[in-house]
């Protein structure tokens, strides 16, 4: 834009073009809070223009919800709807897509599964990604996978080497061996609840048990408490131990991946779409579910579905708006989130090492960005999309959700560009715009605890006509559990309903 | 006062010999023999310098102002010198001519500059006074410059923009002579206006060289830039010692015109030569229409595909005078259909089945180009093989780089094909390898295209020997997860490099 002749004029005869800041365009991405809001906060919905009877109604179009439904479908049971509540399904695993390329907007990876997590496997021989026993090669994440900025330099992987000391490398060593312990005993699985047995490690935190072990290196702590914000959206100190250990330990080292898309977890969303879209509804609140007789009846929007059984794979805390029957669920404690992806015109001036497909900055506040553009097979790249992650982990989630309401697209803009500008200093030159999602309750956070939470197990338990699915049955957020989760629960209300049926046929036969 | 006098001397000496050295080594870049070069330009230039000497008796009156005058000219014609003598060189036939004028010229002008300045001196020093400090000041200004150089200008500045440094310095120079000797010169004002002008051409000159120098200059590129340009996708540099043209992509070399036939014929032939029903061949590179060239003196092959990404170079391949004649106009052959797209996604969205396909991609030097030496990248290739079909592929050195080139053999070995790895000596690159594969077992060919001047039959089958420093080694198959061959490939260079 040119301000004026003049300044025009003379940037002309000058040869110099006026040291202007690029305007970076940009919003915040409809996150459903105001809608969910008006749930807390018991506003007055319209009346049902109609009432649909179904079998089974899965609630939440999450990775829990599409799981549940991809298990009914493949086991032949086709009598249920989904409802979910914003105009993208996906949950935690939705995307966008800009003229670059399709991008995530929070979960964007899955580790290459173990052989205990079968039914992964299961939907990723379905999907084509592994195949005969061996991983499509093009769903792995490409070298370089991660690098790390640290005192002023790019180095390779996350674990900070640049000078590091002996007594750094030391730590570093007898934690991974003590890691290797942790996954011999069998007790660090995936999905968690095959192997989690109560254990003292849950009555700690994190950053309680390094200390105990006498675990100094400042640079493992960094490392243990980026882990901790990356999986859980937690410090370190707010983390359980034993969920801190399990992060690292239920996963198989050899194994090179993990597996990734350009979309990020999208890419399984869109194809769990193509075949389930027909189940699914969007833009479909569910506002209040109630008893009625031995049914449910759940209100979405205009109609009102009178269901033998519900699945409910929203966050569970949701329950304590929604149902009127069903005790406020206070023992999970959410993580907020931010994200934003960034789209950029051109690539920033680098120096060291190759953009790698995670870039983490030592030290920020925020957790670095993921290149949308990894994945790509094309050798010539000139513009992306950055998705940039940020768990609020300093201070109390509750004033962290008041903080992202508060503040405005600037201000998170700035604080982004700011955190990059360390590493990227002519970020702002190549950056044409800055969409950002808040997310409240993005996760489930395991603080010290959670493991034995009666709570938690009370809503894992649960065998009336309300199944719960969602990931927070775990503690944590990640693709394998919500997917056990949901399956599970599907499980369980495709035995009740056949249950019913066989009565109901038993009745008619006496 | 008098040391800014003899300061002044030291300047001028410097610049002086800053110009004759720039011509010597110009002479010796673009020419070659340096010794022959450098005898004739320093001959011709002391020479001059007498001539100039003589040519001072007869300035009678106005010293100070023609000693200005000469002083500005030295610094223009000194100042461009170098710009002066690549173009001369570029463009025209009479290079040679044109570096004897200039040094001739050049050496004539500072050949007046002593003897002048000795005279306008004269009554303020005794004469022994004089001839002992100005000709000290002269000898130390020209220790300097020779100092100055080799050590700092040639590397940090280049040779075009460090003739024109030394050209503002004659203008300054001139300049200050206007204030230095104000009592003795009548019109200041015009020589003033006149030194501002000169300084102000050369400042011009020294922003505009920066293009031509940072081709001609970098030290990569021994060799006089005939072509420089950067495309979207990399900088294309082409060089000429005499008749010796060579491309640069980003810095990497990519054939001599004295043995590319070399590569290409042994690129192209043992696996085209032995499918004598092959039709349809696909060229993944190679955007200097050399492999096709090949390809084309073959009367069963009816099309040709050449994928390139960057349509400035297929483009410069089609047109350029010099390059057309070297690739024999294969880019505009009828049976051959240009496409400029990035290899992999375009092999990706085509079904076309391959008799032959010539893979020739620059060295995996990244990631970003290591993607086209994987696994998965050989895996979409043999999809695009026809069932008698055979691929050959630019391998790298199995000398210098060897793990490389046998991590490139085992990568295609996990994309089940059937190997046969070769290599020859091209002199430009040293020991190179290809690798020929296919889905079925190879058979060396028993006829080739006539006249070739590299590739015999009965040579064939011994560049399928390899000598025991250059046998198979272990290496792991490059993935595109796991880019070893990146990693290989920075490390076996370092180890040559050191």
């Amino acid at each position: 834009m040119i301000a004026s002749r003049r300044q025009f004029l003379s940037a002309a005869v000058v040869g110099l073009t006026p040291k202007t800041e690029r305007s970076i365009t940009g919003g915040f991405i409809d996150d459903g809070h105001d809608p969910g809001h008006r749930l807390r906060d018991h506003a007055a919905f319209p009346a049902a223009k109609q009432t649909i009877k179904i079998p089974l109604l899965i609630v939440g179009g999450g990775i829990a919800g599409l799981s549940a439904a991809w298990w009914l479908d493949k086991h032949g049971f086709r009598d249920f709807v989904l409802l979910e509540m914003l105009e993208q399904a996906g949950g935690n695993a939705r995307w966008g897509e800009n003229e670059i390329t399709p991008y995530p907007w929070a979960a964007h990876y899955v580790p290459v599964p173990g052989r205990k997590a079968a039914l992964v496997r299961e939907l990723f021989e379905e999907l084509g990604v592994l195949r005969d026993g061996v991983w499509e090669e093009r769903h792995l994440c490409f070298s370089p996978q991660e690098r790390l900025y640290l005192h002023g330099r790019w180095q390779e992987g996350i674990e900070p080497v640049t000078a590091a000391t002996a007594r750094d490398r030391e730590d570093f060593a007898s934690f991974f061996d003590r890691v290797r312990e942790f996954r011999a005993t069998g007790e660090f699985t995936i999905p968690m609840e095959l192997g989690a047995r109560p254990s003292p490690l849950d009555r700690v935190s994190m950053a309680q048990w390094l200390e105990h072990e006498h675990f100094t290196s400042p640079y493992l702590h960094w490392y243990i408490n980026y882990a901790c914000r990356d999986d859980y959206g937690a410090l370190a100190a707010d983390t359980s131990a034993w969920a801190g250990i399990h992060y690292f330990a239920s996963r198989e080292p050899e194994e090179k991946g993990p597996l990734t898309w350009p979309e990020g977890n999208g890419w399984i969303v869109r194809r769990l779409l193509t075949k389930l879209g027909r189940y699914v509804q969007t833009g479909a609140m569910v506002h209040r579910i109630i008893t009625q007789g031995r049914k449910l009846r759940v209100s979405a929007g205009a109609a009102d579905y009178i269901a033998d059984t519900v699945i409910f794979a929203a966050p569970s805390f949701l329950t304590s708006y929604v149902c009127e029957s069903a005790r406020p669920v206070h023992g999970i404690v959410y993580s907020p989130w931010l994200t934003a992806n960034l789209t950029l015109d051109r690539l920033p001036r680098e120096h060291d090492i190759e953009t790698a497909w995670d870039n983490v900055i030592y030290d920020s506040p925020a957790l670095g960005y993921v290149v949308a553009t990894h994945q790509s097979l094309r050798t010539h790249i000139d513009r992306t999309v950055w998705t940039f992650y940020w768990a609020l982990a300093q201070g109390s989630p509750a004033d962290n959700r008041r903080l992202l309401l508060e503040k405005n697209w600037s201000y998170w803009k700035e604080a982004i560009l700011s955190d990059l500008e360390r590493a990227h200093p002519d970020i702002r030159q190549c950056v044409s715009r800055i969409d950002v999602l808040r997310l409240g309750h993005a996760m489930a956070r395991p603080v010290p605890g959670f493991l034995g939470s009666q709570e938690r197990r009370g809503l894992t338990e649960s065998s009336g006509n309300l199944l719960f699915a969602n990931s927070d049955l775990s503690g944590f957020s990640i693709f394998e559990e919500a997917q056990y989760r949901a399956v599970k629960a599907a499980e369980r209300a495709l035995r009740r309903l056949q249950g019913t049926a066989v009565q109901h046929r038993d009745r008619l036969v006496r | 006062m008098p040391v800014v006098l003899f300061l002044s001397v030291a300047l001028i000496a410097a610049c002086g010999l800053i110009y004759e050295l720039v011509a010597g080594t110009l002479a010796s870049y673009l020419l070659g023999d340096s010794v022959f070069q450098f005898s004739t330009v320093i001959g011709s230039y002391l020479f001059a310098m007498g001539v100039g000497s003589y040519l001072s008796r007869f300035i009678v009156r106005g010293l100070v102002a023609r000693f200005i005058s000469i002083e500005l000219m030295v610094g223009l014609v000194g100042g461009f010198s170098s710009a002066a003598l690549f173009l001369a060189f570029a463009y025209t036939q009479g290079f040679q001519l044109i570096l004897y004028a200039i040094v001739l010229v050049i050496g004539i002008l500072v050949g007046l500059e002593i003897p002048l300045l000795m005279r306008i001196l004269k009554h303020r020093l005794e004469f022994r006074e004089l001839v002992a400090h100005v000709l000290t000041f002269d000898y130390l200004g020209a220790l300097g410059a020779s100092l100055l150089f080799p050590i700092l200008l040639v590397p940090k500045l280049g040779m075009v923009r460090s003739a024109l440094l030394f050209g503002i310095i004659n203008a300054g120079v001139a300049l200050w002579s206007t204030y230095l000797f104000r009592d003795q010169l009548g019109a200041r004002t015009w020589l003033r206006v006149a030194c501002m002008v000169v300084l102000a051409v050369l400042g011009a000159g020294m922003a505009g060289a920066e293009r031509i120098t940072q081709a001609a200059d970098n030290n990569l590129y021994a060799d006089e830039v005939i072509f420089a340009r950067d495309t979207r996708y990399q900088r294309i540099v082409l060089t000429k010692w005499k008749d010796d043209v060579r491309l640069f992509l980003s810095s990497h070399l990519q054939f001599s015109s004295r043995d590319e036939y070399r590569y290409h014929e042994a690129l192209v032939h043992p696996g085209l030569a032995s499918l004598p029903g092959a039709r349809r061949v696909l060229v993944l590179g190679g955007g200097d229409g050399l492999a096709v060239r090949e390809i084309l003196k073959y009367p069963n092959v009816d099309s040709v595909t050449l994928v390139d990404l960057d349509p400035e170079m297929t483009r410069l391949f089609s047109t350029h005078p010099y390059l057309v004649t070297l690739n024999q106009h294969s880019l505009t052959d009828a049976r051959v259909h240009v496409i400029n797209a990035d290899a992999f996604p375009w092999l990706q969205q085509t079904s076309e089945p391959f008799d032959f396909i010539v893979v020739d991609f620059p060295d995996p030097t990244n990631y970003s180009l290591g993607k086209l030496y994987t696994t998965a990248f050989y895996r979409l290739m043999a999809r695009h093989l026809s069932a008698q079909g055979l691929a050959v592929v630019q391998s790298t050195s199995p000398l210098f780089a060897r793990q490389s080139y046998w991590c490139i053999a085992e990568t295609l070995k996990q994309a089940r094909l059937k190997t046969y790895p070769y290599h020859l000596y091209v002199p430009s690159f040293g020991e190179w390898g290809f690798v020929l594969a296919g889905p079925n077992t190879y058979e060396p060919p028993m006829r080739l295209p006539e006249r070739l001047r590299y590739l015999s039959v009965a040579a064939i089958p011994q560049l399928f020997q390899f000598p025991n420093d250059m046998l198979p080694v272990d290496a792991e198959p490059n993935r595109l997860n796991d880019q070893v061959l990146v990693r290989y490939y920075e490390h076996d260079w370092r180890e040559i490099s050191h």
